[in-house]
């Protein structure tokens, strides 16, 4: 990841309407030159509008897009500095892998022999060198999505738009092609801007994720930061496997708050919010930093705790969950590396806790 | 609602269990095995064997107001020689023009609708284009008289504008007249004929050739064209076939000059040479076939029926 502080897009209170329907509610959003940048979020939450006001498919409503400190708001799409790389395997059915990324080339009357190396040159970038000569329906899904990727990267445009593009693949394939794509944005060193609603694939393949739902965005931050440190209620429900209590400030001391949750009284840290008695709050905590203790280790110290009844266990492969239930009816989930677990001690029906590190927990006031 | 399914199901298990009269005569094993061997009949019967019938009474030897049997090559020698060949080639370059007429004017209609109609409506709009086959060919066709005509629409709009002093009298009864009447006819087949072949391209190739910056005209000419090519020869082959064939058209807007093979053996026919007519006919159909093979060979025309990728 190049450190630098060149700004490839910038978009400054960004929306869009259909009609009646707001699809961006005023978007802000910087993306650095030369990162692998991540738009994150469920279905319908705007970001591939995002994306396509990027790159100019759509005009927006409001506000402005910059790439590069240059005002491209009303630029059509093959007069900015962006090549798209679609969700559906979006090659042209009638022209080879070579006839396919050189076409952008060709309409830029380069000469021929020019347009046959570059176009060489970038299938042996993209794994697939010796395709020149093939149709799109012969190649495999992951292929196809290479040779778009291809005819993207070939015009040498300063920001690659990607819309799902790995959204059609089968699971150990997208896994593949995560690894790959990275790859081959930090040899070419260009800005990569990503959509997915696949949170794995976020983690696996991003430099900064930006979290958008709802026509905002949430928040964003690199992968380390959304998963492990939060800020809105929203990520930690959407990011990883949380547990989330609800509940009202009863006390502020210091760097700490205290939390009614219904059933008991949970501390927590502040994290340099202003706090006031009675706000309304949210505690999440990462499954897997949860544990469950029993009725006879509820006197150990320096933990936080919550009353609940063990439900059941579920063996996951790599993890085993455990299921309890808070008093307030809330689900809540314990996870463990089922290597360290054995059978589980606890039955349906045993009042058990639900129980914490003081600083594993974050506060979310939205 | 699930109470009636549940009958309808146990209804159809007792039908299994002890076979009804209708169900032992339409059942899988009954009557239904055969029904489908109907069509084929029809075709057998009422095209196969006469389009057999046509090749041999073709060689046959002319008698006065029918054939005999016997085997002459009098009537190709007869139509290879006469005037009635110059017309024949002279209706086939008509017909050409027609076709590339068609797809002109036609063809732009069908994208126009795939790409710019809502999905819901793309149906409707192109059913529009089944309207003027409500109306009787011939009259569609003799309504062109009065248009094109000495003293016709066309003629009496120009003079009043002043355009020209004497009417045209080149646009009816001559090549003109026909190829106009051909393309009113047929310009609804390109127009489904290209709706259909719109099918085999995708809509995201579009927004591909936005990105990529592809002006209308090479998107039409690199993108749309050779993805559409076996739809587009097959309505051109339709109307070519027709601008051939159908004696209609020539008959009412041709003059002497403006005849096609339809008409020739029209022609053949009221003058009672049979074998003359059905020469024309074997000639013709030869004619398609030649043409049906080139463009398979070039286009691959089973991709029309194939379903997308």
């Amino acid at each position: 990841m190049k450190n630098t502080t060149d700004i490839a897009v910038e978009s400054i209170g960004l929306s869009k309407n259909y009609g009646t329907v707001t699809a961006l509610k005023s978007v802000d959003l910087k993306i650095a030159s030369g990162q692998y940048y991540v738009l994150l979020g469920p279905s319908g939450g705007g970001k591939t509008t995002l994306l396509r006001l990027i790159g100019g498919f759509l005009r927006p409503t409001n506000g402005q897009i910059y790439l590069h400190g240059h005002d491209v708001s009303n630029v059509p799409p093959n007069l900015r500095p962006t090549s798209m790389v679609f969700q559906s395997y979006a090659l042209f059915p009638h022209m080879t892998v070579a006839g396919n990324v050189g076409y952008g080339l060709k309409l830029k009357k380069l000469p021929s022999a020019e347009i046959a190396e570059k176009v060489v040159a970038m299938l042996s970038l993209v794994g697939l060198s010796g395709f020149e000569d093939r149709l799109p329906h012969e190649l495999s899904g992951g292929q196809q999505q290479r040779v778009q990727l291809a005819r993207a990267l070939v015009l040498e445009s300063d920001v690659i738009l990607l819309d799902e593009p790995l959204a059609a693949l089968d699971a150990k394939l997208r896994k593949d092609m995560c690894f790959e794509l990275k790859q081959i944005q930090e040899q070419v060193g260009i800005t990569f801007v990503h959509v997915t609603h696949n949170q794995e694939e976020a983690m696996t393949i991003a430099d900064r994720i930006a979290i958008i739902a709802d026509g905002e965005l949430i928040e964003e931050g690199t992968p380390q930061d959304i998963y492990r440190e939060p800020v809105k209620r929203f990520t930690a429900g959407f990011i990883g496997e949380n547990n989330i209590v609800d509940g009202k400030v009863t006390a502020v001391k210091g760097t700490q708050a205290k939390v009614d949750v219904g059933s008991t009284t949970i501390a927590a840290n502040s994290r340099s919010k202003n706090l006031s008695v009675g706000d309304q709050v949210a505690v999440s905590i990462r499954s897997e930093l949860c544990r469950i203790l029993g009725e006879n280790e509820k006197n150990v110290r320096n933990v936080q705790k919550i009353p609940a009844t063990y439900v059941e266990e579920f063996f996951l492969g790599l993890t085993v969950s455990h299921l309890v239930r808070l008093k307030t009816g809330a689900d809540m989930i314990v996870r463990e590396s089922s290597d360290r677990a054995g059978t589980s001690e606890f039955s349906e029906g045993d009042d058990i806790y639900l129980a914490w590190e003081l600083g594993d927990a974050r506060l979310h006031t939205s | 609602m699930i109470r009636t399914n549940k009958t309808q199901v146990g209804g159809g298990r007792t039908i299994l269990a002890s076979p009804t009269f209708f169900g032992r005569l339409f059942g899988d094993n009954g009557l239904q095995k055969y029904l489908f061997y109907l069509p084929a009949i029809f075709m057998v019967v009422f095209f196969l064997i006469p389009t057999l019938l046509t090749i041999v009474w073709s060689f046959f030897e002319r008698t006065l107001f029918w054939m005999e049997p016997g085997f002459t090559f009098f009537s190709y020698i007869n139509f290879f020689t006469s005037a009635r060949f110059d017309n024949f080639l002279s209706s086939m370059f008509h017909s050409g023009i027609s076709v590339i007429i068609c797809f002109i004017l036609g063809f732009p209609i069908a994208v126009f609708v795939r790409r710019h109609v809502p999905q819901v409506a793309q149906h409707r709009v192109i059913l529009l284009f089944i309207l003027p086959f409500m109306v009787s060919e011939i009259i569609r066709t003799f309504m062109l008289r009065p248009v094109l005509g000495r003293n016709g629409l066309v003629n009496t709009f120009l003079q009043k504008l002043g355009i020209i002093s004497e009417p045209i009298t080149s646009i009816l009864f001559t090549p003109l007249g026909v190829i106009i009447g051909e393309v009113m006819s047929f310009l609804p087949f390109i127009v489904f004929a290209g709706f259909l072949a719109m099918e085999a391209v995708p809509k995201y190739i579009f927004e591909v050739c936005q990105d990529l910056g592809a002006s209308r005209w090479r998107v039409f000419v690199d993108i749309i064209v050779p993805l559409a090519a076996p739809g587009i020869f097959a309505g051109g082959v339709f109307i070519f076939v027709n601008g051939l064939g159908v004696a209609l058209i020539p008959n009412i807007l041709g003059g002497p000059g403006a005849v096609n093979a339809g008409l020739i053996a029209t022609q053949a026919i009221s003058a009672l040479d049979f074998p003359l007519a059905m020469a024309v006919s074997a000639i013709m159909m030869i004619t398609l076939l030649g043409l049906l093979f080139v463009g398979h060979r070039l286009f691959n025309l089973t991709r029309i029926l194939e379903p997308i990728a």
